[in-house]
Formats: C-alpha cells, sequence, structure tokens
C-alpha cells in the first residue's frame, strides 16, 4: 500500500483526496511551531538532506550507496506524489485558496523567472497562499488567487503543455503544494530518476496501459514522457509503456488522439502492488 | 571507480550569475544550479547587485566536461578540470 494513504488516508481515499489534509487547522498546528528562519523551514532542511547524498555520488562514491540506503529506509514524514490531471481536478475542487505562483525548482535550475501570472507553473494550495507575500526572498513574494473553476482549466493548461504533475505536504500531512514540473529542471523528478532517492517523488497510484488495437503507432505520446517510460517499438508499429518506470502521471493518456491509452490502479495488478 | 569530472568557478569573476544566467541556459546536462546567498527578510534579493547569487554545480556527477559553459561564459569564470 502507498505509505502516505497508510498514514493520512482514510476509509480508502488517496490521503490527498482526504479532506482532513486540507484542514486550515493542520497549517494552525504548523505554524504553531517555532517560526522559522530562512533555511530553517522543514522544505529547506529537507532539501538540503536530500541533497547530502546526491552530492555524495560524485564527491563520495565509494559511500554514496550505503547513503542511499540508509536515506530511502528511514522513517518518513511527508511527501510527495505523481497524480494525473484528473485527480489534480478533484484536488482543485477541494483544497482552498488555491493559487499560481512561480517555480523554486526552475529558478534555481534554469534561472527562469517567472514574474507575472501568464509565467507561472507551479501550484500553492491552503491558506499559506494569503500569507506568501511575506517571503518575497525565496518566492518572489507574488501569488495569483484563483477559483475553482480557473485552476481546473489552469492544471489543464499545463497538463497540455505536457507538465508532470505532482502533489506534496510540507511537514506532516498537510497538502500545501500542487507542482507542475519535467526532467531535468524538477529537483524532484530529478532526485528519484537520476539518484534513486524514493521518498523525494512516490509514483502515483496508477500506471498506463495501451490498447494495441486502438493504438495506431502515432507516437504522439512517446514526446509527453518525463520518466522514459515511454517507446516507439518498431517490431509492433506501437508504442510500448514499461509499466515499471511508469510514474500513473497520465500525460500520455490526455494526449492520446484515439484514447488508447488508460490508466489501471497499481494495486490491481499484483507485482506493481509495492512499487512506489 | 568512475571518475567525474569538477568545474572550478572563480567566484570573483561570477558576481551576477541569477542575472547572467549563461551557463545555467546552456548546459545541455542541466547540472548547475543558482540560489541566493544574500538573504534579507521580506526583500526580494536584487539580481544585479554583485554577490547575492551564487551558482554551483549541483547535479556535477551528470557532467560530460564538453565546455559548453566554459565557451558561453563572458568573464572566464569557469574551468575544467578532467
Amino acid at each position: 500500500m502507498c505509505w502516505m494513504c497508510e498514514a493520512y488516508g482514510e476509509e480508502g481515499k488517496r490521503w490527498y483526496l482526504n479532506p482532513k489534509n486540507h484542514s486550515r487547522q493542520l497549517y494552525t498546528i504548523k505554524r504553531g511551531r517555532k517560526e522559522s528562519a530562512y533555511g530553517t523551514d522543514p522544505e529547506t532542511l529537507a532539501g538540503l538532506e536530500q541533497r547530502k547524498v546526491t552530492a555524495a555520488k560524485w564527491e563520495d562514491p565509494e559511500n554514496f550507496p550505503q547513503l542511499l540506503k540508509e536515506y530511502n529506509e528511514k522513517p518518513r514524514e511527508g511527501g510527495c506524489q505523481v497524480l494525473p490531471l484528473r485527480e489534480a481536478i478533484q484536488v482543485a475542487e477541494m483544497a482552498y485558496p488555491i493559487a499560481s505562483m512561480m517555480c523554486i525548482c526552475r529558478k534555481m535550475m534554469r534561472a527562469d523567472e517567472e514574474t507575472n501570472p501568464d509565467e507561472y507553473t507551479c501550484t500553492g494550495l491552503g491558506v499559506g497562499m494569503f500569507k506568501w507575500e511575506r517571503w518575497p526572498e525565496r518566492y518572489r513574494g507574488g501569488v495569483n488567487i484563483m477559483s475553482a473553476e480557473d485552476a481546473k482549466e489552469w492544471l489543464t493548461k499545463m497538463d497540455k503543455k505536457g507538465f508532470v504533475h505532482m502533489i506534496m505536504t510540507f511537514g506532516g500531512s498537510y497538502v500545501g503544494g500542487l507542482c507542475n514540473c519535467d526532467y531535468p529542471d524538477c529537483a524532484q523528478i530529478r532526485t528519484r530518476l537520476d539518484y534513486g532517492l524514493e521518498p523525494a517523488l512516490m509514483k502515483g497510484h496508477h500506471f498506463a496501459k495501451v490498447d494495441y488495437d486502438l493504438c495506431n503507432g502515432c507516437g504522439i505520446c512517446v514526446q509527453r514522457c518525463q520518466f522514459g517510460a515511454i517507446k516507439f517499438e518498431v517490431t509492433t508499429d506501437r508504442t510500448n509503456i514499461d509499466a515499471f518506470r511508469c510514474f500513473g502521471c497520465g500525460l500520455c493518456e490526455t494526449a492520446c488522439p484515439r484514447q488508447a491509452i488508460t490508466l489501471v490502479e497499481r494495486e490491481t495488478v499484483p507485482a506493481l502492488k509495492e512499487e512506489w | 571507480m568512475k571518475k567525474y569530472p569538477r568545474i572550478i568557478i572563480d567566484y570573483a569573476k561570477c558576481p551576477t550569475p541569477f542575472d547572467c544566467k549563461k551557463c545555467l541556459v546552456a548546459c545541455p546536462q542541466a547540472i548547475f544550479e543558482v540560489f541566493p546567498v544574500k538573504v534579507e527578510k521580506f526583500k526580494e534579493t536584487d539580481k544585479k547587485e554583485p554577490g547575492t547569487y551564487q551558482l554551483s554545480t549541483f547535479y556535477l556527477d551528470k557532467c560530460t566536461a564538453c565546455g559548453d559553459c566554459v565557451e558561453v561564459c563572458p568573464t572566464g569564470a569557469l574551468s575544467i578540470d578532467y
């Protein structure tokens, strides 16, 4: 079972679709802790911890496997998971407020400056959005608060662009962010794919499956995959998706003009059940 | 054990990396990262002020030592050791 659902889910609901984890109360509890100074907030600390492991790959290659093993096995608190557009839309119906904002990963990786709502790519959820102006030193301050309907349209636009949706908590179970990102600029995707840090980004609750009768091998889905799971199989003249590499983002599904790709629940297939 | 390249950054010659961003954009392997080192609460860090942002080689294990960054750097702040 998905450990996040085990810890924060309820009555078979996914953790991010459990209204409790969107509760303002949780945010208050979290804020009840000591006010974090720049660089000591939970998000930064988690990032620095991940960095210690990833940097070891080239700084201390001998100890890297051991450090990685320890990181993957230690107890977790909060996390980040891939989700398909249709579930991101369900989250938009549940979370309040919801706002678009700049992406910190792209800022750091490509010095990309998203200065206005037309350029924003990240989504923030919950009451924290009301206070975002307080952190211009980190996030440039501005957010664009959206109605649920606008947020759904916005997420669909991000999906069309080809961004993977990821939902994350900021300390404990409080759902705070819904990223739209890609490889290699997303720190979470990259940390998982290139270094194998499993808690950095969990696979989603689905995997993509091709209907070989409907697929005509047009290849549109191949360029949408950020995880290297899709290949064009020359032999069969069809798309081939490796379910073990698939993270279940559904970008291939939303792009397929023939509806030949469906998302299947991971937990209905024996050998994928524990693949997170 | 695999040998990884090292990119040496001469910080004196790289005062405003977030404003310049040439190597960050040019790198085919996206190994660079830029982050603020001067942080004032409630104030956005000025990217044009020297020394406020710093460049780092975050994902160096992915570096191919191709030299594209050295080529685009307008101040000669980067060199590769391999």
